[in-house]
Formats: C-alpha cells, structure tokens, sequence
C-alpha cells in the first residue's frame, strides 16, 4: 500500500506549492568573515525558496529524472545512504509528504535545483535570510541561538512536516541544516585537500564580534563543512535559491 | 540559457542509460580517492568516474566537449584561471614536468586538461592566446564552463575555491591524474611536487586497456 503511494501523490498530487519568496538585496555583516578587509557585502535581490523541500516535491524530481533515483544514481555523487529512508526509487512512508527530504547529497540537491530553474543558494545569500528571516519573526540574537542550539544538541529532522504553501520564509533554524552551493569554504574537514599545504585563502576566517548569535552561526557553518559532498544525512536537507530574471519564465 | 541546459542535460540521460544500467554498485562506500593507484583493472569502479558529469565544456580550440570524451586515455587534469599570474602558471608548469617526464609513446597518449575557474574572463579565445603563451601543443586542452560545472568539478576533484572582491580565485593547488576511465588516480597536492612517481602511474594507466 505505502508502495504506490508515493506514484499515487505524484499523479493526484492537491498541493500547490508555493512560489519562492523575494529576498531583499541589501548590505550584509557575515558573522563569519572571510576577508580581513570586508566587514560588509551588498547582497543582490534573489528569489528563496520559503520551505525546505520536501519529499514529496523531491519525489517529483526524481520520477521525472530516474538518473537521480536510488538504485540508478552514480556512486560518484553519494555515499551510499542515499534517499535510504525511502521505500524504494519513487516512494516513502504514508504521512512523509511534507517532511523535510533529507538524505540527499550536495550533488543531487544542486541537480534538483536546477532541474527547477535554480541552484543552490551561497553561504552569503542563506546566511542573508537567514538575517532577514530573524527581523521579520522578531527573533531576538538571544533566542536564536538557543534555538539553534536547541536543535543541534537533539537534531530531528523527522515527524516534522513544514508547509508547502508557505508565503514567507519559514524553518531557516529549526528542521534541518541546508546544502549551500559554497558550503566548503570554511573551516574545511571535508576531503583530502591539506589546507596549510599552500592552497591560498586559508586565513582570515574568524567572527565578526563574539555574540550568542554570531556563535550559533559559526556552529552551524562548522558542522556542515564537515561534510563531503557525497553525504547523506538525516539531518541534511536544502532549499534552493533562483536568480530574478530567470525566475518569471 | 537554463533551459538550453536542462535538454542538454537529458539528451544526455538519453545517451548514457546503458552505462546507467551497470551501476548498481551505490550500496557500497563511497571509497577514498587515494586508494585508487593500485593497478588491477577489474577494481575499478566506473561509477566513481568523474566522466559522470555531463556538462558541457568550451575548448580553447573553439569547439564543445564533454568530459567523457576523454575517455580511452590517461588524462592530467588541474584547475587555473588566466589572469592569474602567481600558483596558476606553476600550476600549468608542474603538468608539464610531468608530461616531459614520460616517453614519447605515453606521452602520445595523454590528455592534458586545464579548466579555468574564471568563467567570465577565460573566453576560449582567451584560452588559446594562453596556451600559445605557454607554447604548448595539441594534447593540451584549456576549458571554460558555466559556473555551476566549474563548482561540480572542482567539488569532484577536491579542488576547492572562490572569487575574491578583486575578481581573481583563491584556490587549491592539484594536479590529478584520471585512468581511462575517468577514476581519480592520483592526486598532487601542492606546487613543485617531484613527478617521478606520478610519471611511473601515468606510464602504467596509459599501458592498459579499456573494458
């Protein structure tokens, strides 16, 4: 029965989902600094997907693309986990529609995005609204960081389903952490590159000011330049980011 | 442009599902790269193969190509950008070195790939007046991509990099060694590195045969 199920959403699928949501351009402090000299960056306006993708809209993708499904995908772009809370190549469990889908792989949440006309966001423009997202929930530097950190010492990404009609961001802290297109940038643990080996722009990663929030961020940041781009996690989920003028075909 | 890509990105789907059909082998660890220098052909995993990714590539010869193209032969791979005028033309140097240090008859065979990160600046026009600079000949080949594939490379070959303010690229330095399959061989890491072993392996990938 859960078999079909996920065939079954794709053909009668009621959802509508939303359009991304403008994030406004706008001078942006990182809380983590990569240029000793820049405390600030303008930001260009971008289109950002107000939920995490969910499983079912990942599901679409991967019918209509069987090279990004479980049993097809190239072992290039994974580490084996792979989608491996799914039934098989084109279902989940009842009930998972609008979970966050995680265990994905930078590479195939790129491929997903581009699939849909967009990539990844950078680390610039998710940390950017991430700030944005902050200011209109009213949430205090304070609060973040508990929050964040709530998360992060009982991560669980599952049994919590978000909407995916949304009309304005929403779960920049609280479902999973998210792919961004840069991600490797920083405090990097990922692969073989020895960074003190001579690779250049090595220096000059440190926070802006010494706060809660800026804390919680540089957590963040931290624990997702461990990851390979291969891995797949429970935990790891993404939405995606789309440039203006390409996002009204 | 998107769109453009998006067929393009199908038709190859099309094209490569027999090759798709064979790979069942995503069960296994993903393995570490530098494992793969041992020479038993029978272990090679197609499906780590970088030829995986289906972009599409300008030449400094003013034609497209496919990294699966390459395949068939032993290929000497880094990334660099034109302008850069510090570790990119030592860079460039280290692949000749090694290069030079091979026999005529490996040195037939192989494939040299410069990828530049710098998708803006190096035009394949721009590519060509480098590789006349460096007066180097046709087993050389100087890419420009889209920014996307260039960060799908890059990612693949455990290059890592970005665009200062100014518009030049810190980045890694690596030199990579693909069999003819396309696997990871070898990995150089830093410039300057001595070349006679690296010249030993490309010796060998180039002496065997394709399944």
């Amino acid at each position: 029965m859960v078999k079909w199920l996920g065939v079954a959403g794709v053909l009668f699928s009621p959802l509508i989902l939303a359009d991304p949501v403008l994030v406004t351009g706008g001078t942006f402090e990182p809380p983590v600094l990569l240029d000793k000299q820049r405390l600030s960056i303008e930001m260009n306006s971008f289109m950002l997907d107000a939920t995490p993708v969910t499983n079912q809209a990942y599901l679409e993708f991967v019918s209509s693309n069987p090279r990004w499904q479980r049993d097809n995908i190239a072992a290039l772009f994974h580490d084996g986990n792979y989608l491996k809370h799914w039934d098989n190549n084109t279902a989940f469990a009842q009930g998972k529609e609008n979970e966050p889908v995680t265990y994905v792989s930078w590479f195939t949440a790129r491929e997903y995005c581009a699939a849909q006309g967009g990539r990844l966001p950078s680390l610039n423009e998710w940390e950017y609204a991430s700030m944005q997202y902050r200011q209109q929930q009213n949430i205090s530097d304070n609060d973040y960081a508990r929050k964040l950190f709530a998360w992060y010492s009982q991560p669980h990404s599952k049994q919590q389903t978000v909407n995916p009609n949304a009309d304005q961001l929403m779960h920049m802290h609280d479902r999973v952490n998210e792919w961004v297109d840069d991600y490797q940038l920083l405090l990097s643990n990922g692969d073989d590159v020895d960074l003190l080996s001579g690779s250049c722009g090595d220096g000059a990663r440190f926070m802006s000011s010494f706060t809660n929030a800026n804390y919680a961020t540089f957590f963040r940041y931290q624990s997702r330049s461990d990851y390979a781009p291969q891995s797949t996690t429970s935990t790891m989920g993404f939405r995606c980011a789309y440039d203006l003028e390409n996002h009204d075909e | 442009m998107n769109r453009l890509l998006q067929v393009t990105a199908l038709a190859s789907l099309v094209f490569s599902a027999p090759l798709m059909a064979q790979d069942h082998s995503h069960h296994t660890q993903h393995g570490d790269h530098t494992d793969h220098t041992t020479m038993n052909a029978a272990e090679v995993s197609h499906s780590q193969s970088i030829y995986q990714i289906d972009a599409l590539w300008n030449t400094h010869q003013q034609s497209s190509l496919k990294l699966s193209e390459l395949a068939g032969t032993p290929v000497i791979i880094s990334m660099i950008y034109g302008s850069c005028t510090t570790a990119c033309p030592v860079l460039v140097h280290d692949a000749k070195r090694l290069y030079n240090s091979l026999d005529e008859a490996t040195q037939k065979q192989v494939k040299l790939v410069m990828v530049s990160f710098d998708t803006a600046r190096d035009t394949p026009e721009a590519l060509a007046d480098y590789a006349k600079q460096y007066n180097l000949n046709n087993n050389w080949l100087f890419l420009n991509g889209s920014e996307q594939d260039i960060r799908t490379l890059a990612t693949v070959l455990g290059v890592r990099y970005r665009q200062r303010p100014d518009g030049d690229f810190d980045h890694s330095n690596l030199v990579s060694i693909l069999d003819k399959h396309g696997v990871i061989a070898e990995r150089i890491e830093g410039l300057s590195q001595p070349m006679e072993k690296p010249a030993q392996l490309v010796t060998q990938l180039a002496k065997m045969t394709v399944q």
